[in-house]
């Protein structure tokens, strides 16, 4: 179960995610940032309420990362120790902009 | 042959002794005939009466004592006759007119004759071994440490034979499911309490027969009625079910379970078998929702509670029976236990001539159908509480992930940990998923082993799909940026970096990966 509560304000958009972030769930976020992705260029990633994140997220953070780094920025906020950890193990904690 | 029948009056001692032997021998017209003694009228036979008998022991091929009353009975047990020759007791003649109707068994009904006493009159009119063999394994299941009832009189109802108990103030658990539906849970409880006390009792080898060999029976005898794959399937998943020395009672639905003010007592003892578990619930799915899929009004007819009641208090049931919640593990479970009520409930019906019938044929067909897709995805009819077969495909990750949390919590599991497994099952179950079978589809058992000092978890996935060491895959450069980095192995990657131990081994036709993680 993932929700998305989203806040866009011109070209200034905030993704609040709560729930997991995994295989079945991931789709959605795709989803969600490709269609507001072309009007942005700040993104904010609020994981204040995320409890669980796989590959198959990393997988759309590294795509939402590649594309807003061409047009502007993206963040991450609220990371819980848990998910830095995963951050940290896979290099992402290099990648992403996170505070 | 000839049989000549005598009958013995009043007392016979050392006054009339020679006397009554010179009327029996009067009346023994044809010698090698078989001699019957009607003891119906006799009162008392002293040592001089004995050897009358003995004497006509000798000269005859066939003797036997017929409605000896009990204080006769008595003398001849203790002077042994009773093993030299067949002695049948007379029995006392109970009446159920009027008496209300407390149970319904396989073989028998169960009538209340006073307050204290309840009747079980059996179906077949011959019944006097099947009694002896009920009473037999009663008494078996009661030294075992099962709660029973023995029976401790047989009588005479009408022209059938009953077992007499006693049972006072008792009710089913059919009743009060029928009558107090807010007890359901407590019902659950206690019927799950007895059911464990049932399958954790270790039955002496040759003591009851085993189940396995009857379901081999059934499946042999469906031979003839499935496609031919299916047929050997199924006979095989039943051949591959391991010997099993525990009991399971064959017949445990609600009417045989029974409140007798606060203590619960299983009745109806004569189905009781051995075998593995798997078998128990077959019969328990057919009790409560198999006999009834297609008619839902026959559940009502045979316990008194409608078909709803009987779906949740059979899954509650199967729910704690395994100590799960997951959904998934419970359907396993369940699709396990149909593949083998369907089986006995087809056989059951085509010899009763159900295929004449036109709605019983549509009922078999119904039967037929479901347990034809069943076979199509079950390896194994056996299963276990901390495994979980299921199919793989992505859409059952859920299932999986809330399997492995539900160990994991009973394991008081660490959050952080918990995650970092629940990444790492994720992982192996989509890489399995994506490309084990593909394109076409297959299971996976996923096992989950909690073990102390040091606390560590083992998950253990088995799939016999094509050989693939998802291991063997170079690892990504991490420190790349974002522009450069690829997605590819990043999973696996996770996978080694997050568990302690990851390995991988093909054996027997099966792809073996094993995670563990210390806690």
């Amino acid at each position: 179960m993932l929700n998305i509560t989203k806040a866009i304000e011109n070209d200034n958009a905030v993704f609040s995610l709560e729930g997991r972030l995994d295989t079945i769930t991931a789709p959605q976020l795709e989803e969600a940032i490709k269609s507001a992705v072309s009007d942005l260029s700040r993104l904010t990633l609020d994981f204040e309420k995320l409890e669980y994140i796989s590959s198959a997220g990393l997988r759309v953070l590294l795509m939402a990362q590649k594309r807003m780094g061409q047009q502007g920025e993206m963040k991450v906020v609220h990371v819980s120790d848990t998910i830095q950890e995963i951050f940290e193990v896979t290099g992402f904690s290099d990648i992403l902009t996170i505070e | 042959m000839e049989q000549i029948c005598v009958e013995l009056n009043g007392r016979i001692d050392s006054g009339n002794a020679a006397q009554v032997e010179e009327t029996i021998k009067a009346q023994i017209t044809q010698p090698g005939a078989a001699v019957v003694l009607d003891a119906e009228k006799l009162d008392y036979i002293s040592s001089a009466g004995l050897r009358v008998i003995l004497r006509l022991k000798k000269n005859t091929r066939d003797l036997k004592i017929i409605n000896v009353n009990s204080d006769v009975y008595e003398i001849l047990e203790m002077t042994g006759f009773t093993e030299l020759m067949p002695v049948e007791k007379a029995y006392r003649v109970v009446s159920i007119e009027g008496c209300e109707e407390i149970g319904r068994g396989a073989n028998g009904t169960l009538y209340r004759i006073d307050q204290d006493n309840v009747v079980k009159v059996y179906n077949n009119a011959d019944a006097l071994s099947e009694i002896q063999h009920e009473r037999e394994v009663a008494k078996l299941a009661l030294i075992l440490g099962v709660p029973t009832a023995i029976s401790y009189d047989v009588v005479r109802v009408g022209d059938s034979y009953g077992s007499v108990f006693e049972l006072l103030n008792a009710r089913s658990f059919s009743k009060i499911l029928a009558t107090e539906p807010e007890k359901m849970d407590w019902c659950v409880q206690e019927y799950v309490k007895m059911l464990q006390i049932i399958h954790g009792t270790e039955v002496p080898k040759g003591k009851l027969p085993d189940m396995r060999e009857t379901v081999i029976g059934w499946a042999q005898f469906l031979q003839d009625h499935l496609p031919e794959t299916a047929a050997k399937k199924l006979l095989a998943l039943v051949e591959a079910v391991p010997q099993d020395d525990h009991m399971i009672h064959g017949d445990y639905h609600t009417k045989n379970l029974e409140l007798q003010n606060d203590e619960v007592l299983l009745i109806d003892m004569d189905t009781l078998a051995v075998g593995n578990p798997v078998f128990e619930l077959a019969s328990m799915y057919n009790a409560f929702i198999g006999f009834s899929e297609c008619d839902h009004e026959i559940i009502k007819r045979f316990q008194g509670f409608d078909f709803e009641t009987a779906q949740a208090f059979w899954r509650k049931t199967l729910a704690a029976y395994l100590g799960t919640t997951c959904e998934a593990k419970l359907t396993e479970v369940e699709n396990k236990a149909r593949i083998v009520g369907y089986t006995r409930l087809i056989r059951r019906s085509i010899r009763r001539k159900g295929l004449e019938d036109p709605k019983r044929r549509q009922e078999i067909e119904h039967w037929k159908a479901e347990l034809l897709e069943l076979l199509e995805q079950t390896d194994t009819l056996t299963f276990s509480p901390n495994e979980l077969v299921i199919e793989a495909v992505p859409e059952n990750l859920p299932d999986v992930q809330a399997f492995v949390d539900e160990h994991l919590e009973g394991a008081s599991c660490p959050m952080k940990a918990q995650m970092q497994i629940g990444v790492a099952v994720e992982e192996i179950f989509i890489n399995i998923a994506s490309y084990a079978y593909a394109p076409e589809k297959g299971n996976t058992t996923v096992r989950v082993e909690v073990s102390q000092e040091p606390v560590s978890v083992t998950i253990t996935f088995v799939d016999h799909g094509t050989p693939y060491d998802p291991l063997s895959k170079q690892d990504p450069d991490v420190t790349l940026d974002a522009e450069h980095r690829e997605i590819g192995g990043l999973g696996i990657f996770m996978t080694k970096q997050l568990m302690d131990d990851v390995a991988y081994e093909y054996q027997d036709g099966k792809n073996i990966l094993t995670l563990k993680k210390n806690l």
